[in-house]
């Protein structure tokens, strides 16, 4: 394997990482930082933190999805007129085209302020270079479709959710009489729902993955062990608003609730990360499965239709995302904490759970959904449940034609990048590749 | 830059809080105006129409603010129009005040000591629906907080009901207070006679204003 093709690739994931760092992942933070839970400095370092878990340990289930789900590499090697190692090469260049223009589309999207989806482009990108390499039928149109629509049922199933949860939070305690001795009643259920989807997802699927000789890991053994995380710190949470609302039920009411807010703090920095990492389990996949597909051709000289994920790709992008947070996702999260937001603790906490929960789903189906839309779906579902005193209906329509734009743009740009890629690069590739294969 | 927090428009509903309270100060100034009649004090009923008139356009300032909270893409936990409603209805209550300030001025008119108590009871009776509003009406930051549901909707329902029944009784003390007037046909000049019911009408369109307020805010809650 050639090391500087393979330094090339990963500095085209490391900036595809970069990318998403920088524009996305201040969104899954918001929460925390928008409700004071958080300071800037604070919300950058947990989301880090979880970015980087999220990525490592949960993020190598949608890496397949994207690179052969959508586009079939079969239907490459299938086409006439091909010489030998063509069909590799062609993928390695297509591959490479997807990141750097899914890549460069984001960083545009990031300069102008446009709010777009980094699943979103990378998807269109891989799409663009199916629909070139081997033509319209190469492209699994039914996957895509079933991608596609995805898009708007994670949005949906997300808003669905977070009216549900707010409504439940909304009725049994900000409605009660005494909000703050409803809260302590109440509030241990919440946090038992939080722990549940969120060791869940971390142990059933991270360390299952990480660990993978680990037999006794079964699927009753994982329920056993989420449950009883889920109930400690549902017997901590009990104590914690106990202490904290306990003899607070006769305060004025306005005063109650936002004891109750108060009380929600450290649920809505939970649960934010709970959104951090999922993102980070989603989106990494978005810089570093392209390159999981290179890296295995350029190794094997072969194109294969499963392709491991070496822990180094992970660990790579999840670096990257760190990276972009720190240097560029840094500026975006200052501006988000200065600006007065209205979204209060129990509100962050509902959409964050949604969100959360949505988006690993979704991700154990295999369908790379966007973080930010089912976030913003989950916000919006908070405000049909009258929780938000405003909801800027121009930035949600913004935010849904930048949804429509995505992937043709993405499309089109790996179209130019890849034609490009082809006329100048094939033979050079070609023999990597076979170079390869007499390895 | 952040599109999600761009996605959260400001709150209406505090910026609302602080107009309802200062028009409930325009309407607090209406005793000390009567009082001022009574004394035949002239300067100072001229001196008070000037506080009036500034804590109305303070209220203005204030509405011209809600106003900027409230952008046709917001979408909002109420309906708009209802919303809009009662601001122009709050608007109303400081207008009407600042009216019955500016008709005490226009003329050096003496309380006949005949109604005085009935007036005094009257603008007492005004003030007392002006301030049920306003004990409903600063409530609209928890309803927020309880997304307009709950037993904070139910305190806010039924102090609405209450607003109703003093903005009736209101009504009752004007048109007996408007009988007790023409009564003095004989002893008063006509000029006095329109001036006392002008007086009369103004303050009971602040009432007015007052339970249409409380309407709005009702079905703002009942959305």
């Amino acid at each position: 394997m050639d090391i500087l093709i393979l330094a090339v690739m990963a500095l085209l994931g490391l900036y595809m990482a970069w990318n998403i760092g920088a524009n996305d992942v201040a969104n899954s933070m918001a929460d925390a930082v928008g409700s004071g839970a958080l300071s800037v400095k604070q919300a950058v370092i947990a989301a880090g933190i979880c970015e980087f878990a999220g990525a490592v340990l949960v993020g190598s289930h949608v890496t397949d999805t994207i690179r052969k789900g959508i586009v079939d590499p079969s239907a490459l090697a299938s086409m006439p007129g091909m010489l030998e190692g063509e069909p590799a090469a062609l993928l390695v260049i297509g591959m490479s085209a997807a990141l750097l223009s899914a890549a460069v589309w984001l960083n545009f999207a990031t300069w102008t302020g446009m709010p777009v989806s980094t699943t979103h482009s990378i998807v269109g990108a891989v799409a663009g270079f199916g629909i070139v390499a081997a033509g319209i039928g190469s492209v699994n149109w039914g996957k895509m479709g079933q991608i596609v629509a995805s898009w708007f049922i994670s949005p949906f199933a997300g808003g669905l959710m977070a009216f549900i949860i707010f409504k439940i939070i909304s009725r049994m305690i900000l409605g009660q009489e005494q909000p703050a001795k409803a809260a302590i009643k109440v509030t241990p259920y919440i946090v038992f729902f939080l722990a549940m989807v969120v060791t869940l997802a971390t142990i059933y699927k991270g360390f299952k993955h990480v660990l993978k000789g680990i037999d006794w890991l079964t699927d009753t053994h994982t329920l056993l062990i989420a449950l009883a995380i889920s109930i400690v710190s549902t017997i901590i949470s009990r104590l914690h608003v106990k202490k904290k609302l306990g003899d607070k039920g006769s305060l004025p009411l306005a005063q109650q609730l936002e004891l109750v807010e108060e009380v929600y703090v450290p649920l809505v920095i939970i649960s934010s990360c709970a959104v951090a990492f999922a993102h980070g389990a989603n989106d990494v996949a978005n810089s570093v499965g392209p390159l999981a597909a290179v890296a295995n051709i350029l190794k094997t000289g072969t194109v294969e239709m499963k392709v491991p994920v070496p822990l180094w790709i992970l660990v790579l992008g999840g670096f990257g995302i760190v990276l972009g947070l720190a240097t560029y996702g840094y500026r975006v999260m200052a501006t988000v904490g200065t600006k007065i937001t209205e979204i209060t603790p129990t509100r962050g906490v509902a959409a964050d759970i949604a969100a959360t929960a949505t988006v690993l789903i979704c991700t154990r189906m295999k369908l790379p959904v966007s973080t930010t839309h089912t976030l913003v779906g989950a916000i919006m579902g908070i405000g049909l449940a009258r929780g938000l005193t405003g909801i800027d209906s121009r930035i949600a329509k913004k935010i849904f034609k930048s949804w429509l734009v995505t992937v043709p743009a993405a499309a089109i740009v790996c179209i130019i990048l890849f034609l490009i890629g082809r006329a100048f690069l094939l033979d050079f590739v070609r023999e990597l590749v076979l170079a390869a294969r007499i390895a | 830059m952040n599109i999600i927090q761009e996605l959260f428009g400001k709150s209406p509903f505090g910026p609302l809080v602080e107009h309802t309270k200062k028009v409930h100060e325009c309407v607090e100034m209406i005793r000390p105006l009567m009082e001022a009649l009574v004394n035949e004090n002239y300067d100072e009923i001229r001196r008070l129409q000037d506080q009036v008139s500034r804590l109305e356009y303070e209220a203005d300032t204030i509405k011209h603010n809600v106003r900027e909270h409230l952008p046709r893409r917001y979408f909002m936990p109420v309906e708009r129009v209802d919303l809009e409603r009662f601001i122009s209805s709050q608007d109303n209550i400081a207008d009407k005040a600042e009216d019955f300030a500016v008709i005490l001025t226009l003329r050096k008119t003496k309380l006949h000591p005949e109604v005085m108590d009935k007036f005094f009871e009257f603008v007492d009776q005004i003030f007392q629906v002006t301030g049920t509003l306003l004990t409903a009406a600063v409530e609209l930051s928890n309803l927020a907080e309880a997304s307009f549901s709950g037993a904070e909707a139910k305190v806010v329902l039924n102090l609405l009901k209450g607003l109703n029944e003093e903005e009736w009784k209101a009504d009752r003390m004007a048109r007996s207070l408007s009988k007790d007037v023409y009564a003095l046909e004989k002893q008063l000049d006509p000029i006095t006679i329109i001036f006392y019911e002008k007086m009369i009408l103004t303050l009971g369109s602040i009432a007015n204003e007052a339970e249409n307020a409380g309407d709005m805010l009702r079905t703002m809650i009942l959305k």
